[in-house]
């Protein structure tokens, strides 16, 4: 009896004092999380080397130790350690300090237009990230990558989430906007044996880029008619199998064209995509994508993924709806796709096939359909774990697989699912009452 | 409560103390990364790559370390998973260079890999030898990127003259894949050396397939209805073993030719009779070998259990290239960037190098002048070394 009896005293012991533990922090607001974000990596860049030094390993481990770990087990005190001095407390005890300051300002820009406060915390998220990253240029790199992950996986969720198509057409999309924005720069601004000598003097190359970037995207727009008009009449398994057959055409038609390097890749882009740029641009994604579905046209893709032919009777106009969608979700996908080209500086139809498919789905079903945050969620953990898992070889290919089924049997729609993203909302002090609700 | 934390931050703190004093007494080591396919398509690649570096490293082991200006240092190697493709190549090659601070990098051994990585080799000013990447454009106007093979086009030229010389043909097929780069390239190369040879037309049959395509019948019925006396097929060792099975049974009896990437130990396996008889070019010929190149297949079949294909003997010869010019460059100052800088320099200037795959020299770009082998499957499935083609 007594054992029985200790068993859920014990736990509930352990709730309470985690509760206790987390308490203070159900008040901070996301500025504090952003200060002690920004403490955290201030530290890293100021002791870390030699921190790491100490602890024997022999530069500051890139990914939090993962890396590091899984070679050399004997460094998992020291990793655990690094982790705990340099995140994990500053952190906690940087939010916590700053807690009330940090609402104090977040309470004071809620009476000035939003977009101030918008702008404050992506400035200061940007210097987090930039503070992070310049540590070293691997990290610069992944997180380029990621950003550029987070896009492709927002714009396909606009598809396979929002409107509930399920499309197989996105590396066609991003091949489309990836070479199409790498011919343009290419172009304009590099001396090359196909294409000639640059047309336009170098310096202008920075300002020129966001316009080949974009028609990339009109590019990759136009293209994903080829989807969408069949797409009026088909749904389901033989809308996959049509937009399957594109991402196909889409890669013969690469490996085809002679001029552009077919199946060798071209290559020789210059190097326009630096992290603010990336990061402008995975800002601008979220930004307008958030916007597009939480409109009344976000809406009506999901009265034609629920129920189209009450969506037509109820006056959605379900032919518009699915052509702005694939036309809209392409563009993103092909503004990704010229980033992609411009952070590797080189593109190969081999990197659009189906492994690249098996990606981009994985991510946004890990993440959550339907939902904003979920892709960020899906498209940051995915590259993250992907890329700390990589020392395993061939178990990584194990892990994640089993991951991915694990989120399917326990959340089948992905981890974070069919939730509004309200920046507003996110944004506001946390330490008054909610009173609007 | 308070007791709790004092005990969990003494644990904390031991292997904190104990750790510093090892990390002051830890000697200077020299890095060389491996950024080898060891998951994805080709994983056979990697494992070459690996189970060959593995053996290099255990040499220098035994000897207590790599002796540069009368002075040993240990080295480690840092091995790259590339998953065979070309954004994980780039991102292991740039995590090499800024985190792990290698000296030199061997690897990737594809083109379509080899490729960006090496821009990347080339944009942090670190050397980089590939293998096994016989795509010009790997090394092209990059003075850090170095490759330890013959180009495309001089292997082009190699069967082109062998077949020419040797049976006096003067029509040939081709069959190959037009979506991987290496195949494509190579077709290309062949058809323009061998119209050189025999004139314009002199390919009478020139088909091409996709990747993962396993039915070759159109293709190979076209071939046999040409007038065309042998066929070229520069594919990898699985379509090979496909296409040589599939030819035989719609009645093609003459004899097919092949490139170094039918130089695995697979092949005979997957194909079996099939390709006994037919000849491809390569780096080396494991059968019959002598001196250096035989103590080293012996070594790595009694290490691993099976015959090392070009991929290992080439990575080898790479990582002893790589210990040449580190020697060469004469000091190890311990600024990483001068030590990448003398190495390189070191490295193009390389002589006479005498690796297991033949002779190497460097004339200051990264491509050696080194000299072809052409190989015959013999009635036992073994690849024996048949006539070697110099430059």
């Amino acid at each position: 009896m007594k054992a029985t009896g200790s068993l859920p005293a014990g736990r509930s012991k352990f709730k309470i004092y985690r509760d206790k533990l987390l308490a203070p922090y159900i008040q901070v607001p996301v500025l504090g999380w952003l200060a002690g974000l920004l403490i955290s990596t201030l530290l890293e860049t100021f002791i870390g080397p030699y921190l790491a030094m100490v602890l024997g390993m022999s530069d500051v481990p890139a990914l939090f130790g993962f890396t590091v770990v899984l070679k050399q087990p004997v460094l998992i005190p020291g990793v655990i350690i690094y982790l705990l001095i340099i995140y994990v407390l500053p952190i906690a005890i940087g939010a916590r300090l700053t807690k009330s300051l940090a609402n104090y300002i977040a309470g004071k820009l809620q009476q000035y237009p939003f977009w101030i406060s918008a702008v404050i915390h992506i400035v200061l998220l940007y210097v987090v990230i930039n503070t992070w990253a310049v540590m070293n240029d691997y990290r610069v790199l992944l997180a380029k990558l990621i950003m550029i992950a987070v896009i492709v996986t927002l714009s396909l969720n606009v598809i396979n989430g929002y409107m509930g198509e399920f499309s197989c057409s996105h590396p066609g999309f991003i091949a489309l906007g990836a070479y199409t924005a790498s011919i343009i720069t290419v172009l304009f601004f590099v001396n090359d044996s196909v294409l000639g000598a640059a047309l336009l003097p170098p310096v202008l190359a920075p300002f020129l880029f966001p316009v080949a970037l974009i028609l990339g995207g009109l590019m990759a727009s136009l293209f994903s008619l080829l989807v969408a008009v069949p797409a009026f009449n088909t749904r389901g398994d033989y809308l996959a199998i049509i937009s399957l057959a594109f991402t196909f055409i889409i890669k013969s038609l690469l490996e085809n064209l002679q001029i552009f390097g077919g199946a060798r890749g071209f290559m020789n882009q210059p190097n326009l995509a630096t992290l603010p740029v990336v990061f402008l641009w995975t800002v601008l994604a979220v930004w307008i994508i958030n916007n597009f579905v939480r409109s009344t046209l976000g809406k009506a893709l999901n009265a034609v993924r629920d129920n189209e032919t009450a969506a037509n009777a109820m006056t959605v106009d379900t032919k518009k709806t699915k052509m702005t969608a694939f036309m809209f979700a392409a563009f993103w996908a092909g503004i990704a796709g010229g980033l992609f080209a411009h952070v590797m500086r080189y593109v190969n139809p081999g990197s659009f096939g189906i492994k690249k498919l098996a990606e981009v789905l994985a991510m946004v079903y890990f993440g959550g359909l339907n939902s904003v945050i979920g892709s960020i969620v899906g498209a940051v953990g995915f590259n993250l774990l992907s890329e700390m898992l990589r020392p395993l070889e061939i178990f990584k290919w194990i892990i994640i697989p089993l991951l991915l089924i694990l989120v399917m049997i326990f959340r089948p729609t992905g981890l974070i699912a069919f939730k509004d993203f309200d920046p507003k909302k996110l944004l506001r002090a946390k330490n008054k009452k909610e009173e609007d609700k | 409560m308070r007791k709790c934390i004092v005990l969990l931050a003494l644990v904390l703190i031991l292997p904190l103390t104990a750790l510093s004093a090892a990390g002051k007494a830890e000697v200077k080591v020299i890095k060389i990364g491996i950024n080898a396919p060891l998951t994805g398509s080709i994983p056979k690649v990697g494992e070459g790559t690996k189970d060959s570096a593995e053996m290099w490293l255990s040499d220098i082991d035994k000897a207590g370390g790599l002796e540069v200006g009368g002075k040993k240092y240990k080295v480690k190697l840092v091995i790259e998973d590339n998953e065979s493709k070309a954004a994980s190549a780039v991102k292991a090659n740039t995590k090499m260079i800024t985190q792990d601070k290698v000296l030199i990098i061997i690897g990737p051994q594809s083109s379509k890999q080899a490729v960006p990585a090496g821009e990347v080799a080339n944009n942090y000013k670190t050397p980089m030898i590939s293998p096994w990447s016989t795509n010009p454009k790997t090394t092209l106007n990059r003075p850090w990127v170095f490759r330890a093979c013959f180009l495309d086009p001089f292997q082009g030229r190699v069967i082109a003259n062998f077949v020419t010389n040797q049976f006096h043909y003067t029509k040939a097929a081709v069959l190959y894949d037009i979506a991987s780069d290496y195949p494509k390239g190579l077709a290309e190369y062949f058809k323009k050396a061998w119209e050189k040879l025999h004139g314009p037309g002199s390919v009478v049959a020139y088909e091409s397939f996709t990747t993962g395509d396993k039915d070759f019948s159109a293709q190979l019925t076209a071939i046999i209805h040409s007038d065309a006396q042998f066929l070229f097929t520069p594919q990898y060792y699985n379509e090979v073993a496909l296409i040589v099975k599939q030819a035989h049974q719609l009645g093609w009896n003459k004899v097919i030719t092949g490139s170094d990437s039918w130089g695995s130990a697979e092949l005979v396996k997957l194909a079996g009779k099939d390709v006994y008889g037919d000849f491809f070019s390569t780096h080396y010929a494991a059968a019959g070998a002598k001196g250096a190149t035989k103590v080293f297949i012996d070594r790595y079949k009694a290490e691993y259990g099976y015959v090392p294909d070009d991929v290992a003997a080439l990575t080898w010869d790479a990582l002893n290239l790589a210990k040449t010019a580190i020697q060469n460059a004469g000091k190890l100052t311990g600024n990483i960037d001068t030590d990448r800088k003398n190495v390189r320099d070191a490295l193009a200037t390389i002589k006479n190098f005498k690796g297991i795959t033949g002779e190497m020299t460097f004339t200051g770009n990264g491509d050696p002048i080194k000299s072809a082998v052409i190989v015959r499957i013999n009635d036992k499935g073994q690849f024996t070394f048949f006539k070697q083609v110099k430059p």
